[in-house]
Order: C-alpha cells, then structure tokens, then sequence
C-alpha cells in the first residue's frame, strides 16, 4: 500500500456564490486500524483561508506548523493578512524545497480573497497547483468525491445550499472508502464569517 | 587436433530468447449500473471498449444484453468472457423453455449465472456481472456477483471503471441516507431512475477515460424489455 494511504483521508472543497466551503472525515487510521476519531485535517490559516491537509499524519502536524510560522512571519514583514492565492504559492514553494525527499501530503486550498471572491485549489506532494473554478478533492475516497461532486455540485449554491451540497457530497463518499469516514466536519466561508459544523456519520 | 578444438569452443549459436507467456485475460473497461424500480428495473451500460490503456477499441460495442426470458445482464472486465458468458446464459435460457415449456424466472436465472461462473472457479471467467429482471411479484431485481459467482440481491449497484464514482451518487440519490425525514425505503419511479442513471454516465464520462461513446440503456417491466441510446462524449 502507498504512503499516502496509510493514514486514510476525505477532503473536499467547492466554490458556492460568494462563499467557499472546505470539509473533511474526521478518521486517523494506520492502514486498516482506526487510531482517532477526531483527527484535524483541516486548519485555519487566516480568519478566511484554510487549508486541507491529506497524506501521512505526521506531515500533516510538521507542514502545519511550519506553515503557520511562515504565515506568521509574512503578517510580520508585510503588516497585512496573506491572500489565499499567495498563501498558495507560498506552499507550493515549500513543497518543491522537498522536490527529491517530499512530504507525503497533497493539500487542498481553500478561501475568499480581499475582494470576496471564492479561491480553491488541490496540490500534488511537489507542489504543483491545480487551480479549480467548481470543486477539488483530496485522500484516499478522491475517485469517491470525484463521482459525487460532478453529479451534485452546481454553480452559485449560497451558503446553505453549499452546506448541504458538500455535506452530502462527503458523507456518501467516505461511506463507499474504508480508509476514511468516522465523523466529518465543514466549514463554510463567508464574507461576514465562517460558520463550522460536524457531522455525524457511520462509525465502521 | 587442437587447433579444431579450439574453433569448436570458439563457435556459439546465436542465443534467442522467447518469452512463451500467454496472458488469458484483458481488461475492457467499461461501467455498467442497474437499479431497482418497485415495478420495474433498469441496466445501463455504456458501449466504449478499451485495453487499458489510452487505445479505444471500438466506440459501439455493447456489453449490457437482453435475455428471451425478458432480463438483461450488463457486464464489465474481458468482453471475450462475457461474450461466452452471455451465450451460455442464453442457451441455459432456451433449454428451459424447451424442457419445462415455459420462461425460466428472474430469480432462477440469476442462480444459474452464479453456478456458471462458479464451473469456472479456478479458471474464471473475468466478468464482473449485473442480472436483472422482474421477479415473481413483477417487482424488480437487480443482482450482482464477483467473477466466481458470489451472489447479493442490492436495489442499485455499479461495477467497472467508473464504479467508485458511480456508487456515492447512487447511494445519495436512492437510499437517501443522509437527508433528514427522507424515505430510505422509497424506490426511484421510472423516470427517476432513467435520469439518474443518464446523470451519473454524463458525469462518469466527465472523468473516466474508459467510460463514455454510447449510453445503453434497458428497461424491464411487465410489457417486456424497452432499450433507449443515449450519446456520451466522444472524448
């Protein structure tokens, strides 16, 4: 089994009217052993762009952290809050630091920029940037998501509606995959504020 | 003498190496679905076959079949098994009506498929099947089986290339798990099921090399077999 299925993950985002949502499984496994049922695989970056972290878990902990010490420093030397899109090619470039010895993580980006306007983004283990206009995914259920988003998501869903696309869109991918699933959360973007949420879901 | 010797150890036939491997299956791609109606039951293939890798084979090769004893079985995996599978079924079919004088029923046939693959335990056929039909009630009855004829009675399924993208959808659509006060009991109504199954090709397409060309799609109910074609993207 690769490396980036080891630990088991679900990450999805999509772009709705004004609004991003970015959600993920909760499950921390070691291949097929279910380690923790309330893993953070989706952090906040600034109060308007998270990020979604897939891969082995102790990458997840150590991009983290240094991402937030990177993102700490630009506030410092720049005196303002990093854009999604810039906060983007600062990890792609972290990642391709590591072009011969990667981290094992593809992340998933996800924010409004100053102008309220929705950015999302997936990246492969080197850093490469796959910028989307609909929705991106991530983890071990990625072919699951793929097959849900296509058929659910729409252009322009507010963020109720965008809630409840991504919600479902989640909860009957990590359904059909083993390696993820055990509790979800997702979080909805707004230009007035955030708004999370967890959800229930099947515990086998 | 010498000399001789020397120019016999000197000599070496040229040395060819053959490979004599022989690989009895391929893979032709390919997603195949049935749902189950409360009167009513649908099968839908698409009709692109490839090898696995980038080649198209044949953009209209069909690999979801109606049986006389009005069920269809859609198939995904190598299309030369199913090929044989398919007729086995049909003459399995006819030899009934020939010795009992009447249709073989839904289920029955469907322990039939199993047993046919199971014969063939351990030189199977690479098939991965979808039987499906009315049963005795004229309620609909979708089957699935693995390739040695393991059985399961499911109200909707997927398999082949595009089946983990199928699947949620699916699932979301008909059981309805999720939705707060929704009847998960509920079977689709037939035009329900005709648009789920044209939505979740459309979007299968949208990111399965091995799925597109041609939809097919077949209808069972109480006045026999319907068939509808629907165009997929070509690319």
């Amino acid at each position: 089994m690769s490396i980036m299925e080891y630990c088991g993950a679900a990450i999805v985002a999509m772009v709705g009217k004004d609004c991003v949502a970015i959600a993920s499984d909760k499950r921390l496994g070691q291949q097929q052993l279910t380690v923790d049922m309330e893993f953070q695989k989706v952090f906040p970056i600034t109060e308007r762009t998270y990020i979604g972290l897939s891969g082995l878990a102790t990458d997840v902990k150590t991009l983290h952290d240094r991402l937030r010490m990177r993102v700490n420093l630009y506030k410092h030397r720049e005196e303002r809050v990093i854009e999604p899109k810039t906060f983007t090619h600062l990890l792609s470039h972290m990642l391709y630091e590591r072009r011969f010895g990667s981290y094992f993580i593809s992340p998933v980006v996800a924010g409004l920029d100053k102008n309220n306007r929705p950015y999302i983004c997936a990246l492969d283990t080197i850093g490469c940037i796959d910028s989307s206009s609909d929705f991106v995914v991530c983890g071990t259920a990625a072919t699951n998501l793929y097959g849900a988003c296509e058929s659910l998501w729409e252009p322009d869903l507010g963020p109720e509606e965008l809630f409840e696309t991504i919600s479902q869109t989640l909860l009957s991918s990590i359904d059909r995959d083993a390696m993820s699933g055990w509790g979800a959360v997702v979080h909805i973007i707004t230009p007035s504020g955030v708004i999370t949420r967890d959800l229930k879901s099947r515990m086998d | 003498m010498s000399s001789l010797l020397s120019h016999e150890i000197g000599y070496s036939a040229p040395i060819e190496v053959h490979n004599h491997g022989f690989s009895p299956y391929v893979n032709n791609e390919g997603t195949s679905l049935g749902i189950c109606g409360e009167d009513f039951v649908l099968v839908a293939s698409d009709t692109r076959q490839s090898n696995g890798g980038y080649s198209i084979n044949a953009r209209r090769s069909p690999k979801a079949f109606e049986l006389s004893n009005r069920t269809v079985i859609a198939t995904t995996g190598c299309a030369a098994d199913a090929k044989q599978l398919v007729e086995d079924m049909e003459q399995r079919a006819q030899y009934y009506v020939h010795k009992h004088g009447r249709e073989m029923s839904t289920p029955a046939m469907a322990q039939v498929l199993s047993q046919l693959l199971y014969t063939r335990r351990f030189f199977p056929y690479y098939v991965f099947p979808i039987f499906a039909g009315l049963d005795a009630k004229g309620k609909g009855a979708v089957y699935n089986y693995d390739a040695i004829g393991n059985i399961e009675c499911v109200s909707h399924y997927a398999y082949g290339s595009a089946a983990a993208l199928l699947q949620p959808f699916l699932d979301n659509q008909i059981n309805k798990a999720h939705q707060r006060g929704a009847d998960t009991t509920a079977k689709p109504s037939r035009a329900q099921a005709v648009k789920l199954a044209i939505d979740a090709f459309t979007s299968a397409t949208e990111r399965d090399i091995y799925t597109g060309d041609w939809l097919e799609i077949f209808i069972v109910d109480s006045e026999g077999v319907h068939k509808l074609t629907r165009e997929l993207k070509h690319d």
